[in-house]
């Protein structure tokens, strides 16, 4: 991490542990081997994986045969997501996601859609949960899959995955089940046998892991169609070199996130609770966006601030060293509102003054009454620069 | 992508901010939804036309405030004809360019000066209030940006038509369907049309 710097932004990525560079130091110089047959060398790396994916799949509620390892939660939504439709189109070509889904799934569904298949998209309350009823009317004979996000990436929403199994579970046919886990792993509970997941992406960046690697789960008895064509180096879905390193670190990193899950989501949510007082007490016009309390992931603060634009305090606070993001237009590539906060029912100016705070386990609480302190500051200082606070207080 | 060290003082210290107390005019423009508005007020000296004050609102991102800073410095003590010639290129160039995506934020504060000058203008009986027509459309399709090379669109051979009939604007566009800036440009030329009240609709083909 940057001496000096408050990173919270740790949802798009976090920094790689301490225990994790030790755990893939080794495999980066002396141990570089890829897995192989018979001799020393690769059946180390053989003995490495396997026990990577018995430890990880010990967090999951899975076995170890389950886990995939790809380079990283994008490919493996792709390699599910493309490989069930095509296993099973011969079965129906209907599929379910939501508009409030991450963009993996959401690129994949507009991918088959142009190629075949059907795709319901359900929308959502004004908090982030898909609607459910909508969900059971739209369950078709020829409905194949089912896909959604566990934990919301912007708003941290945790969609209710046992009411949504057991309407999958009414219909008279299987409708596989695929989960994109990224933001909940490790920060939500996560049983893949308890919840009848078919198959799951995860991603080891997103829990203090290095980037470039993520796993699979797959049920034992799920067909995947083949995506990805090549040599098999590693897994048999991915096929190619994967970083053995990254296997190594990722492990690790599911050791520590989930060894201590408990504590580890108890310290997220005291500071998240604590941080949303503080906003809320400190800074006048700011609203939470998403649940409040035990439906939202223990790591996620969302707020919009009223009369200002949020490029403008991301920039201030990052001139401060304080890195948080934002869901406005201006910050975004394509220039677009943020397409959760819109289908949540928020108006424009709500998403462009919206702020994501996301805390990691290396989060403390000075870096949150820092970070309040400086917003209070950069909130009063845009506001007296705003049309808009001038406006409503001459309205008043 | 990043912004220039004079975007970022222009943005963290803006100069000539703050509502101004008894303007001789001003103009706003812009709109909330869309991501920013900035206000402009002028203090003229009735005499010599000379801007003898300017300063502004903004709600908007880093780049709009520095540009809306920028352009008042550079139009503070310049004659009302000289600071019309004040362009958003010249507010760019002075705060050593732009990233390409942010060009049509600072399009904003160059546009809102130029509203300003122009009610100044038409208040104080210096000119009449312009018809609505192929002009006034042309005009208001070069203040948008194409956001992947920050030029406007009509400099760009973006606009292949431009109708004006009983109160309904037509124009066709050439852009293609894969385009990923398509139907921003769209909705940035009905919010640029909108406020006109001779247009009463707008018509936009696309291939």
């Amino acid at each position: 991490m940057q001496p000096g710097r408050i990173y919270l932004d740790n949802c798009v990525t976090t920094c790689p542990a301490p225990e994790v560079l030790a755990a893939m130091q080794p495999y980066l110089q002396e141990k570089f081997w890829f897995p192989g047959t018979f001799i020393s060398t690769g059946e180390s790396t053989n003995e490495m994986i396997s026990r990577s994916q018995q430890l990880i799949a010990d967090t999951l509620g899975a076995k170890p045969n389950e886990i995939h390892f790809t380079s990283g939660g994008t490919l493996a939504n792709n390699i599910a997501i493309k490989g069930l439709a095509n296993a099973y189109k011969q079965q129906g070509r209907h599929i379910i996601v939501s508009v409030v889904d991450y963009p993996d799934l959401l690129t994949n569904a507009a991918y088959l859609e142009k190629n075949g298949f059907e795709v319901t998209y359900l929308s959502s309350d004004s908090e982030g949960f898909i609607s459910l009823e909508e969900l059971k009317n739209a369950i078709r004979k020829d409905t194949i899959l089912f896909m959604t996000t566990y934990v919301n990436h912007t708003v941290g929403t945790i969609q209710p995955l046992s009411e949504i199994k057991a309407i999958l579970d009414s219909a008279d046919h299987k409708i596989y089940f695929h989960l994109d886990a990224g933001q909940g792993y490790g920060k939500v509970p996560l049983k893949v046998n308890e919840l009848g997941i078919d198959t799951m992406s995860i991603s080891a960046h997103k829990i203090h892991g290095p980037q470039g690697i993520g796993a699979l789960y797959q049920k034992t008895g799920t067909k995947l169609a083949q995506l990805i064509h090549g040599v098999k180096r590693v897994d048999n879905l991915q096929t190619g070199g994967l970083g053995i390193a990254l296997i190594a670190g990722f492990a690790q990193a599911a050791e520590l996130v989930c060894s201590d899950f408990e504590r580890n989501t108890a310290y997220l949510r005291e500071l998240s609770n604590y941080l949303l007082e503080k906003l809320e007490k400190e800074i006048p016009f700011v609203e939470l966006n998403g649940p409040r309390g035990e439906k939202r992931a223990p790591h996620n603060i969302n707020v919009s601030i009223d009369f200002i634009e949020g490029e403008a305090i991301t920039m201030m606070l990052d001139q401060k060293g304080i890195t948080v993001a934002t869901g406005s237009a201006c910050a975004s590539e394509g220039l677009k509102a943020n397409y959760i906060l819109m289908a949540m029912g928020k108006t424009h100016i709500q998403s462009h003054g919206s702020m994501k705070f996301t805390i990691s386990r290396y989060t403390t609480k000075a870096e949150l009454d820092e970070t309040v302190q400086a917003l209070a500051k950069i909130t009063q200082e845009l506001r007296n620069r705003s049309p808009l606070y001038l406006a409503m207080n001459k309205e008043k | 992508m990043q912004y220039s060290q004079k975007v970022l003082d222009h943005f963290m210290h803006p100069h000539n901010v703050g509502k101004m107390d008894n303007p001789d005019a001003e103009a706003t423009e812009g709109s909330p939804a869309c991501g920013d508005q900035v206000t402009v007020y002028l203090k003229v000296n009735d005499q010599t036309k000379t801007i003898e004050d300017i300063s502004f609102l903004s709600y908007g991102c880093a780049s709009n405030i520095a540009t809306a800073s920028i352009i008042t410095d550079m139009a503070k003590g310049k004659t009302l004809e000289e600071a019309k010639n004040i362009t958003w290129k010249d507010a760019m160039d002075a705060l050593d360019g732009l990233p390409p995506v942010k060009v049509h934020c600072s399009v904003l504060a160059a546009d809102t000066l130029q509203s300003a000058i122009s009610n100044y203008e038409i208040e104080h009986g210096l000119k009449e209030v312009p018809d609505f027509g192929k002009a006034t459309i042309e005009e208001e399709l070069k203040k948008i940006i194409y956001p992947q090379v920050g030029e406007d669109i009509i400099a760009l051979k973006m606009v292949k038509y431009i109708g004006f009939q009983d109160g309904e604007v037509t124009i066709d566009l050439n852009i293609m369907k894969f385009d990923q800036w398509r139907d921003n440009i769209a909705e940035e030329i009905r919010e640029h049309l909108m406020k006109y009240p001779d247009v009463k609709k707008i018509t936009i083909n696309l291939p």
